[in-house]
């Protein structure tokens, strides 16, 4: 269960240039499994466990909309970062 | 690469070749996923044989999840499972949705993780909602 995004963490934003999809949310799920932080992804009042492809992709997000990226964990920081860094990339590459 | 192995097995080889070129893509060809399923002559169907063979082509000693997809697909598996013959430890039957457990189980298998994270993210595929 990734932890309440109410608690301690860090937060970044990301205003997706693509729609969040399969390949890119593979992508979000391998990234954050490399992390000791847990990681979510939020966006339309939904959050999901940025581990877990299917849920990635099942948020459903589109292009323009405003994904934030929470980590919370020792490596929160860095994980919130590679995170954001993925769905950044998946907006260029696409 | 090392890492669990996956075989998804089907009726149908172009079902199972598809579904393992859709895993394939979300993990990058980050793990070995393997999909068969048809007879010898190309029919629809599933084959004992087949199924051990692929097995033994996925596991590099970490292990191998099987997904199913239907019928004799299922039946096929649980005899091959139950054979000691055939049986190696390690390998799984998932309780699992085809599609969406062989790209949940590939995208975990991808990350290094053992068999019991690579099994539960497959059959957690079931509550992805599309409604």
């Amino acid at each position: 269960m990734p932890a309440s995004p109410e608690s301690a963490g860090t937060t970044l934003q990301v205003v997706l240039g693509a729609d969040l999809h399969a390949r890119p949310a593979g992508q979000v799920a391998q990234v954050a499994a490399t992390f000791e932080a847990a990681v979510s992804l939020l966006t339309g009042g939904r959050s999901v466990d940025g581990r877990s492809v299917l849920a990635v992709m099942g948020l459903g997000a589109r292009a323009g909309e405003t994904v934030t990226v929470w980590a919370d964990g020792p490596d929160a920081a860095r994980a919130a970062a590679a995170i954001a860094q993925v769905l950044n990339a998946a907006a260029v590459s696409h | 690469m090392s890492g669990v192995g996956i075989v998804l097995i089907s009726h149908s080889r172009a079902l199972a070749e598809g579904a393992a070129d859709v895993a394939l893509s979300v993990c990058q060809d980050g793990a070995r996923v393997i999909g068969i399923g048809g007879t010898e002559d190309g029919q629809l169907g599933t084959s004992l044989e087949a199924l051990v063979s692929a097995v033994e082509k996925a596991d590099d000693g970490a292990g191998v999840v099987i997904i199913a997809d239907l019928g004799s697909s299922v039946l096929t598996s649980r005899s091959y499972l139950a054979d000691p013959s055939y049986a190696v430890p390690g390998v799984h039957l998932a309780d699992a949705p085809f599609v969406e457990g062989a790209v949940a189980a590939a995208v975990v298998a991808s990350t290094g993780a053992p068999i019991e994270a690579v099994l539960a993210a497959a059959e957690e595929a079931r509550h992805a909602r599309k409604s």
